[in-house]
């Protein structure tokens, strides 16, 4: 292996040398990571997305939390929650909200599946570079876990008013983190060493 | 130990999308990555001047966030507007302190932390500094984890309107300040992203 590897904080240039399991490469000078062993490899990299999306499809279609008062019922999840801040120019809000833990999370998910299906076969999914951008771009944006704190701020906030039940979609919230995470660790550069792009 | 070297001395550069090594003396002007069609480019363009404009703009929008409302509440127990620091004295007062600590670090210590952090890493890399520069690689790395955080109290405020809508026996109702709040986080995160942590490194003549 000749590679060099590149700080992404210092600039610092690496030889790069091979990893074995549980190994992390980091940077001399600043420290930050320069390279990871891949503990996931493609095939479970797919479980774990086919798993997100499982998640992803009962946080949204289940309510997360759900208030019963004197008869009325009503119920909350990401939607709602977006919807709730629609009005007059506040909307900017509902638009962030909608984009950072409804369509960013949504579209990471799809794309990863799309990328991997292929990657599965030995090839590279048409649309790979701009994919891989875009995935690169979204990464900091995406905010599914700082949603499930928020959900459970508002059950302390307002179980002491109303009675206030968590729904299934609080647990595909909280599994939806933990395999986003696992997810985040898998390292999208190194797919680039996947055979040429498909023709389809 | 071999001495280290920066990828600026060799003639190299280090694609932002895929992590490649790409030798600058390949490229024409414009170049694209190799691999992945990105722009490549030496240091982020104008990052100093780009992070300062995102940064004094996260400043200028917390002063709306904070002073107005950002939930309008309604019921038996009459109506009340309250703020982000209002709401985090009232768990305060009626004995949550745990609650009270976590939308406080979330929509307080997080943004000034962000505030000061940014600015001090731009005040040294403008003094050309050498000081501490492990301890400032650190603490943009924490700018950067701590950054999005702060949504925190916007999504709060979201599921309880969007759960409060009992009419007579109690609603709640976002207001302006909630929008203020999530453009602080966004823009603050734009800042964020805009600073080149390898202009710590830089030694400029």
């Amino acid at each position: 292996m000749n590679t060099i590897l590149i700080c992404r904080d210092c600039d610092t240039v690496y030889r790069a040398v091979p990893l074995r399991r549980g190994d992390v490469a980091l940077c001399r000078r600043c420290n930050a990571v320069l390279a990871r062993y891949l503990g996931v490899n493609v095939d479970s990299a797919l479980a774990l997305v086919c798993a997100a999306a499982i998640f992803f499809a009962i946080a949204n279609l289940t309510p997360i939390l759900s208030i019963e008062v004197a008869g009325m019922q009503t119920r909350a999840n990401v939607w709602f929650a977006v919807r709730s801040l629609q009005e007059g120019w506040i909307s900017f809000a509902a638009l962030g909200l909608a984009f950072t833990t409804f369509l960013i999370p949504a579209v990471q998910i799809a794309l990863l599946f799309w990328v991997l299906l292929f990657a599965r076969a030995g090839h590279r999914a048409p649309g790979f570079g701009p994919i891989m951008r875009l995935l690169h771009q979204m990464r900091p944006w995406s905010m599914t876990e700082v949603f499930l704190l928020g959900a459970l701020v508002a059950i302390v906030k307002l179980a002491k008013w109303v009675p206030i039940n968590a729904g299934p979609g609080i647990w595909a919230i909280a599994a939806l983190t933990a395999v986003l995470a696992l997810l985040g660790r898998c390292d999208p550069a190194s797919w680039w060493s996947i055979g040429p792009e498909a023709n389809t | 130990m071999t001495p280290l070297t920066q990828a600026f001395d060799l003639g190299l550069s280090r694609c932002r999308t895929c992590g490649l090594a790409v030798a600058r003396a390949s490229l024409g002007i414009g170049g694209r990555c190799p691999r992945c069609q990105s722009r490549i480019e030496q240091r982020k363009p104008f990052s100093a001047e780009v992070t300062l404009a995102w940064l004094i703009a996260g400043m200028v929008l917390y002063i709306p966030a904070n002073l107005l409302p950002v939930m309008h509440t309604s019921g038996l127990l009459g109506e009340a507007d309250s703020t982000i620091l209002g709401g985090i004295l009232e768990f305060w007062r009626a004995g949550d302190w745990d609650i009270a600590l976590l939308i406080f670090i979330a929509s307080v210590a997080v943004p000034f932390t962000k505030f000061i952090a940014i600015g001090l890493l731009l005040f040294t890399v403008r003094k050309n500094s050498r000081w501490e520069q492990h301890q400032r690689a650190v603490l943009y790395r924490i700018v950067e984890f701590i950054g999005y955080w702060s949504m925190l109290d916007v999504i709060v405020v979201a599921l309880t309107s969007a759960l409060m809508q009992f009419q007579v026996l109690g609603a709640a109702e976002p207001r302006a300040g909630i929008a203020f709040f999530c453009a602080v986080v966004v823009v603050t995160m734009l800042s964020a992203l805009s600073f080149d942590p390898r202009s710590i490194w830089d030694r400029r003549p």
